[in-house]
């Protein structure tokens, strides 16, 4: 994993012919977490990061499969919209001074509040590192109060205005005493699209709880990495397909929307892909995939920086693996972020056939920010921004009325459009971690985790800087009873130590 | 102007040239073949118009002649964004009418008329244009050493023309995509990119520039591809008539998808110039 020792001179002797040198950035080492230089190179059509750290050696890691789109897709890369307000001042310079602070480039389409540490499952891969023990519930985890989550919320609410969306997150939110109440306040403050991120244990056992979500309007986004066996010991320790197929079942019958959330490592679960969006599109509760390739932050299992799993290669899963279906240039680059960060498509199913929208619409036409041609039709335009977005989720009715209006705007018929209404997304997003964060895909992050102080910290410095060890430190134990929270004395003091 | 079915696009009769002519002018009238093609008339749209007016170094104040017009896009873009003085020139009745309307909504009546004529047998006199865009359209006419000798009689000394057309290697194309009812869609009767410098060349012109657009023409019968499926979704009353022949238009489309992706079939900018 790790290449030369420390001290060693840079060996030279490896041939660099055929490589492309791309760009220069800055990174983490993933070992010490200090800020180093990064370059960006093209080999064998795909795009590799190496950096090398005085103390740690050279590090290098896959960040994305395809070379050639990876340079195609940056006419994606659409303005960032600055938040209304912000929480740091530049001070170390990126990634040390979230958040946000005055250079990042994009608002927050998408908040996160992990209300809790503790979970009802011990996970081997978890990057919020969350379990069942003593040191997630005791001194070494922490619970928010409705209280410190309702500030939380007023920040959100100051920085954007009228948030888009945001996820309650843990641990496990679901068994947090409070969290139909901290829903309800997200819902109350106008939050358009409101989740819960959930192992689905409490859905399955707990009638009450899916009328309960229903009646607040609240999406789940459910944990669901596949069917077999095999996948569910790897990535939950524990088989589960059981509780999955009940909590399913109970949104379902209380009409909560799901939206499947697959975390995908390789040689575990990408042959599972195709399966889990067939599935997905028969059952009547599921309005969505979203898979994400292993963030290698927290715990998980061992893995290869040079054969990690990026956007690139489970899109090509799902085109092999369902070829009547997809292809790999149906997922479109979503540009609110870096273009390479996320790639969404949404498809008409009608019970037997399945097509793509961007087979239906020349996306490329309105997503393309570089060449900046006049637009065919603006609001097609802002109906298809609203939909390749990181706040959006599938089955909602914000994202209804949109698919509808791009519908309208291609000339579907309007039967059609009901079916176009209906779409079902599917979202492959790769996270970054200390092995390929990228500061300048950083800058444009639109995920942030909301914690207590009110800082907005996006989501891949969140897991990768040493902000979640932080926060997890000052809310812990005697520390955890949210004094932190609102008055803002701490900013200054809590930007992530440069350890090591 | 009678607007016409699928029947027309999948019927499996032998089309005499000129009905083949005046039978694809019309289908690209025809509101079905519209709503297939999903509002772009020739693969690559806009931008690829764009690319080759490019290629053709079209700029203000040229009479430019856009050989089968259609709806008069082409030459609105033309003039609209380079400022060209443009003559659209369109076998369908309809069509020229329709382009006539929207040119003048657009307010480029003064900048772009349009004449209803065979490309064969241009109505203009010679060394009228300094350029010409013939786009997805000359392998679609059954003469094409005639249209291409045309082409080159009404170019100027020094004039431009840039054909963007479908390729195919006709030999090795599937059977199907082959028949007379392929020929109305633009394929079995295109020419290898070579096929159409030669006969350009063989008009005297000089052939300048080549450049391969395969991919616009597979995101073309993608586009074509997927809303068959559509249609095949849509089960009311008004496609009923055309269920039978969906599935069959679907497998042509699948066909052609992949003659593209084996170098079969293609899409090529081809700019040759006058001597002058």
């Amino acid at each position: 994993m790790h290449g030369s020792k420390p001290g060693m001179p840079a060996t030279n002797d490896q041939s660099e012919a055929g490589e492309v040198f791309l760009e220069l950035t800055k990174s983490i080492c993933p070992t010490c977490r200090r800020t180093i230089d990064a370059e960006l190179a093209a080999r064998d059509n795909r795009v590799f990061m190496r950096k090398r750290c005085a103390e740690h050696g050279d590090f290098e890691s896959l960040v994305y499969g395809d070379a050639r789109r990876y340079l195609e897709i940056q006419r994606y890369n659409k303005p960032g919209d600055r938040p209304l307000e912000l929480q740091t001042e530049v001070s170390e310079g990126c990634p040390r001074d979230c958040g946000i602070c005055p250079e990042h480039k994009q608002h927050t389409c998408l908040g996160i509040i992990e209300v809790n540490t503790a979970c009802n499952l011990d996970c081997p891969i978890c990057f919020a590192e969350s379990g069942t023990g003593a040191a997630h519930n005791g001194d070494g985890g922490f619970s928010l109060d409705l209280d410190q989550v309702e500030r939380m919320l007023d920040a959100f609410v100051a920085a954007e205005g009228e948030p888009e969306s945001i996820q309650f997150s843990g641990g496990e939110p679901s068994i947090h005493r409070e969290i139909l109440p901290m829903l309800s306040a997200a819902k109350e403050r106008g939050i358009k699209l409101v989740m819960l991120n959930t192992n689905g244990i409490r859905l399955a056992r707990d009638a009450g709880f899916a009328p309960a979500l229903a009646e607040i309007g609240v999406h789940v986004y459910l944990q669901f990495d596949g069917f077999s066996d095999a996948t569910h010991i790897a990535i939950r320790g524990r088989r589960l397909q059981e509780e999955k197929r009940r909590a399913l079942d109970a949104c379902a019958q209380a009409g909560v929307g799901v939206s499947l959330a697959a975390a995908v490592e390789r040689g575990v679960n990408e042959s599972e892909v195709g399966e889990i969006v067939r599935f997905g599109v028969e059952h009547p509760a599921v309005t969505g995939v979203f898979f994400q390739p292993v963030t290698h932050s927290g715990r998980f299992l061992d893995f290869d920086p040079l054969e990690r799993l990026t956007n690139v290669e489970v899109i090509r899963a799902l085109a092999t693996q369902l070829p009547e279906w997809f292809r790999e240039d149906d997922f479109v680059p979503v540009p609110c972020c870096s273009p390479t960060c996320r790639s969404a498509t949404y498809a008409l199913y009608d019970g037997d056939d399945l097509i793509p929208l961007p087979r239906l619409v020349d996306v490329d036409d309105y997503l393309d920010y570089v060449t900046n041609r006049a637009v065919p039709d603006l609001e097609v335009k802002e109906a298809l921004e609203g939909l390749f977005s990181a706040s959006a989720a599938g089955g909602t009715e914000r994202t209804g009325e949109r698919l509808e209006c791009v519908a309208c705007g291609v000339g579907l018929p309007s039967e059609l459009q009901e079916v176009a209404a209906k779409g079902f997304m599917i979202v492959v997003q790769d996270f970054q971690d200390p092995y390929t964060l990228d500061v300048r895909k950083l800058m444009k992050c639109c995920v942030s985790e909301i914690v207590p102080d009110g800082r907005l910290i996006p989501f891949c410095a969140y897991n990768s800087v040493g902000y979640r060890e932080q926060v997890r430190e000052s809310l812990s134990g005697a520390g955890a009873n949210g004094d932190a929270a609102g008055n803002g004395s701490n900013r200054s003091t809590t930007r992530a130590a440069e350890a090591g | 102007m009678e607007s016409i079915s699928l029947d027309a696009l999948l019927g499996d009769g032998d089309l005499a040239s000129d009905d083949v002519k005046a039978c694809c002018a019309a289908i690209y009238e025809s509101e079905p073949v519209a709503w297939l093609l999903g509002g772009q008339l020739h693969p690559g749209g806009e931008a690829l118009t764009r690319r080759t007016a490019q290629l053709a170094a079209i700029g203000a104040g040229d009479r430019v002649l856009d050989v089968a017009s259609g709806h008069g896009g082409t030459a609105r873009l033309l003039a609209r964004e380079l400022g060209a003085k443009v003559v659209g020139l369109e076998l369908g009745a309809g069509a020229v009418a329709g382009a006539r309307a929207a040119t003048a909504e657009a307010g480029l009546s003064n900048a772009v008329e349009f004449v209803e004529g065979d490309a064969e047998a241009l109505p203009f006199e010679a060394g009228e244009f300094d350029a010409i865009v013939c786009e997805c359209s000359l392998c679609t006419f059954p003469e094409k050493v005639t249209a291409a000798n045309e082409l080159a009689r009404v170019l100027s000394g020094g004039g431009r023309v840039a054909i963007a057309d479908v390729t195919a290697e006709p030999e090795r194309l599937p059977a199907p995509l082959r028949a007379a009812a392929a020929r109305v869609a633009c394929v079995a009767d295109a020419l290898p990119a070579d096929g159409y410098a030669r006969l350009l060349e063989d008009a005297g012109l000089e052939v300048t520039m080549r450049e391969s657009h395969d991919h616009a023409l597979a995101a073309m019968v993608d586009r074509v591809e997927a809303r068959l499926r559509l249609a095949r979704m849509l089960r009311t009353p008004q496609t009923a008539p055309y269920r039978t022949q969906i599935e069959p238009a679907i497998e042509l489309a699948r066909l052609a998808r992949r003659a593209i992706e084996d170098g079969v079939l293609g899409y090529s900018v081809i700019v040759a110039r006058a001597s002058g």
